[in-house]
């Protein structure tokens, strides 16, 4: 039925219904579940919990420039202006009800997954205290370089899902499916290695896509894995970019692509299509971050479910130490032949940003490519100025220019 | 080195402990271990014949630190960093850090990045606590501690060996209790500034020695009741620059219960020395109060600090704020409002390590106690 639908049309259908689903979850008896975009959310989708992301909420409104209007009215009741924008916007959303969309359904319950940040946490713990709901904190230490320490990690997170599952039992008073669960686990599975096969089409040069493709295709894979038309989806994006590839069609001509760009963080939200022309203009293309992989499961079906779950959600790249997360970011320097590197100091989003500055000179080091490193926030347009960004990646590509990377890499 | 000091020894001390640790790092031929707060368990540290010392901050300028850690950064986790990279590092043969937070995470990477020649462990504490899955995580870390303290020591730690350095431990908690309840009832005695001073310094150097100074000091003391103190609850992580115990001190204020990390909380951790030693450390996990990182139900801290607050009848709170703890900063103003709202007078401290100037937190805390005792609140 869906192979008449492109890849976006497919995405609008999935999410309309998706939304619908939820509005009327409690019609259809079933709970809404809070989430962090980084969860075990497999188990939610086994269950019939709704799951849903206030995150995805935040980047819309971040995305349509609401940011100051919703951040502020959130420090006025005491919040700092240097918390999360994600968090700030969103509890601006509860007390105005302002938003671009139409909004989300109130939380029944809250599953916090702390591998990709605390802050959701703590944000999740504030919107429970307002409304009464329990928090499950699954909590991920971090993914540190030792095998013994790794597999204890392990097995601490395995007890941790099976006190999940105790959770949802309890709340819902149905009994976990662990056969229904093992067919989630499949989707999830084949819809993430279709997901990374798109995100590695920009191995091509020249690439088929950019990071903004990957910001828009990743979507499906947050808020849907673990169902049937996650893979369809992803199967359809594939094709399409695989056409493209066919027919030498990049984001660039080929003439013109000199400048394959890592991209080091979450994007600066407002300045989404702003940020691709610009680096257009200069020939660049933002091929790939660490967190647009952070989707990329690599789920063994042969294992425990709970196991495997654990394994690939406590090694997310945000949960990993430093050196893990340059090891995995010069991979991608290798497979996609990037020949630059924005490091993107994010106010909102410490999790990401505190290593920053130690993975730049990492990368540095290794790759012999500078860096461009700016400090602006993803969601409040406050701490963003304008003239000294565009000064920055005026001057960073004329570095790069100088150095003859560009040649470099096309000679390579 | 630690063992005949008075309240005035122990004051200049705490604020810079480590010429001295240095000292005796040299006469005893001992390891310093460095940690930063909280929960990692010293008496391990200890009982493998090393110092456990917890590194509270440096008062000495920013050099290093804000080339790893951005100034939006937890101000004491930059303080934390630069002390080891300017300042003391050469002091410590390793490190246990434990891991709380997004930003102690981060800490553990950047310092073991910067520090590749020293043993550097994290400890990987559990940021939830109402499950029973805690507690086997933290007997787990406790015992990966163990384990690997004993292969970077060559050492196999002993059951005695742990028992004595509890034994030890306990006995300085104890001691520091007992001050408290003199300090409480008698704030002519001692300031508050020299007693976090003693609380302070336990966390720092060898608790054999500085033990035997607390016992002194403690039966040497004269009891003076005093006149004109207000009493007050200190609510928070740590309260520092000590400074700011001077301006308690110049405004009579009593502090008669706190929820400090290195205050109240640290006092709540001593193992109970019947059974397993191990399951003794992790069980006091759990008995220790509120702990904004890794706990979640402010309500609950809410109720702890009520009940403090009542109990101890005192006149008003002083919620110590840190300075880009985002941990606090998601607490604060739902906690403040339930304070608020039961008629409880709350005053909130903003601090930042390497402040140098604590005028305006002496303006706004002067202003405060007066509209209290005016009744104006």
């Amino acid at each position: 039925m869906n192979d008449k639908l492109t890849s976006k049309q497919l995405s609008k259908k999935i999410t309309d219904e998706y939304m619908e689903d939820a509005f009327h979850a409690h019609d259809n008896g079933k709970l809404i579940g809070y989430t962090t975009a980084i969860s075990p959310v497999e188990i939610f989708v086994a269950h019939d919990i709704v799951p849903i992301y206030p995150e995805n909420h935040a980047v819309a409104n971040l995305t349509a420039k609401k940011g100051v209007e919703l951040c502020s009215v959130v420090e006025g009741m005491g919040y700092t202006n240097h918390l999360c924008a994600y968090a700030r916007s969103d509890l601006g959303y509860r007390k105005t009800g302002v938003t671009v969309t139409r909004g989300i359904p109130d939380a029944d319950l809250f599953l916090a997954c702390n591998a990709q940040c605390f802050t959701l946490t703590k944000w999740f713990q504030v919107l429970a205290r307002q409304g009464g709901q329990p928090v499950f904190v699954f909590d991920t230490p971090e993914h540190v370089m030792n095998k013994k320490a790794r597999e204890e990690i392990v097995k601490y997170c395995v007890l941790q899902l099976k006190e999940l599952i105790a959770f949802l039992e309890e709340k819902t008073k149905r009994k976990f499916d662990y056969d229904r669960l093992k067919e989630v686990m499949k989707y999830s599975a084949a819809s993430s290695i279709l997901y990374k096969e798109f995100l590695d089409m920009a191995q091509y040069k020249p690439s088929p896509i950019s990071i903004f493709d990957a910001l828009i295709g990743m979507a499906i894979a947050v808020y849907r894995r673990g169902t049937q038309e996650c893979v369809d989806y992803y199967q359809t994006l594939v094709n399409e970019i695989q056409a493209k590839v066919d027919q030498g069609i990049g984001v660039l001509p080929k003439d013109q692509e000199k400048y394959r760009l890592y991209w080091e963080n979450l994007p600066v939200w407002f300045k989404f299509s702003d940020h691709a022309k610009m680096l257009g203009s200069y020939g660049g293309v933002i091929l790939t971050s660490l967190y647009v992989h952070a989707w990329s499961f690599e789920f063994d079906l042969n294992k425990d479910p709970l196991v495997t779950l654990a394994e690939n959600y406590v090694n997310r790249f945000s949960n990993s130490t430093i050196e893990d997360r340059a090891d995995m970011a010069t991979d991608l320097f290798k497979k996609y032949s990037m020949n630059g590197m924005i490091m993107f100091m994010n106010r909102s989003c410490k999790a990401v940003s505190f290593a920053v500055p130690t993975l730049k000179d990492i990368l540095t080091k290794r790759t012999g490519i500078p860096a461009l490193v700016f400090e602006s926030d993803m969601g409040d347009q406050r701490f963003y100025a304008e003239s000294q960004v565009r000064t920055r990646i005026e001057a960073y590509f004329e570095t790069l220019d100088r150095l003859g990377l560009a040649q470099k890499t096309a000679a390579a | 080195m630690w063992e005949s000091l008075n309240l005035k020894d122990v004051v200049a001390l705490a604020r810079d402990p480590y010429p001295s640790i240095r000292q005796w790092a040299r006469d005893t031929g001992k390891k310093v271990v460095g940690s930063t707060i909280a929960d990692v368990p010293e008496e391990v540290i200890y009982a493998f014949d090393l110092l456990p010392v917890t590194i509270l901050g440096t008062h000495k300028p920013l050099k290093k630190a804000p080339s790893h850690l951005p100034d939006n950064a937890c101000s004491l986790a930059r303080s934390n960093l630069e002390l080891a990279l300017s300042y003391e590092g050469d002091l410590f043969s390793g490190f246990v850090l434990p891991q709380v937070c997004d930003t102690t995470q981060h800490l553990s990477d950047i310092w073991r990045i910067n520090f590749p020649d020293k043993y550097v462990e994290s400890y990987l504490a559990p940021r939830q606590a109402d499950r029973p899955s805690a507690r086997y995580w933290v007997k787990e870390e406790i015992e990966r501690l163990i384990a690997s303290l004993g292969e970077w020591t060559g050492k196999t730690l002993t059951n005695e060996a742990l028992n004595a350095s509890i034994l030890i431990h306990n006995e300085n908690k104890r001691l520091l209790a007992e001050l408290y309840e003199i300090k409480k009832k008698n704030p002519g005695t001692i300031t508050n500034k020299q007693f976090f001073a003693m609380m302070k310094l336990s966390l720092q150097v060898d608790k054999a020695e500085f033990n035997k100074s607390l016992k002194s000091i403690k039966d040497g003391l004269k009891l003076k009741k005093g006149k004109g103190y207000t009493d007050v609850i200190l609510v928070g992580i740590t309260c520092d620059p000590p400074e700011i115990f001077d301006i308690f001190d110049e405004l009579k204020l009593n502090i008669v219960g706190d929820t400090l990390v290195d205050g109240t909380r640290y006092l709540r951790g001593a193992p109970s020395l019947n059974g397993d030693l191990i399951d003794a450390m992790a069980d006091r996990h759990f008995r220790r109060g509120f702990f904004s990182p890794i706990h979640d139900d402010v309500f609950k801290n809410f109720e702890e600090v009520k009940k403090l607050y009542t109990e101890t009848k005192a006149k008003a709170i002083i919620y110590v704020h840190i300075e880009f703890c985002e941990s606090q900063e998601y607490d604060l103003p739902d906690l403040k409002n339930l304070i608020k709202k039961e008629g409880i007078p709350i005053h909130v401290l903003d601090t930042e390590y390497q402040t140098t100037s604590l005028s305006h937190v002496l303006t706004r805390a002067q202003a405060f106690f007066e509209s209290l005792k005016g009744g104006s609140l």
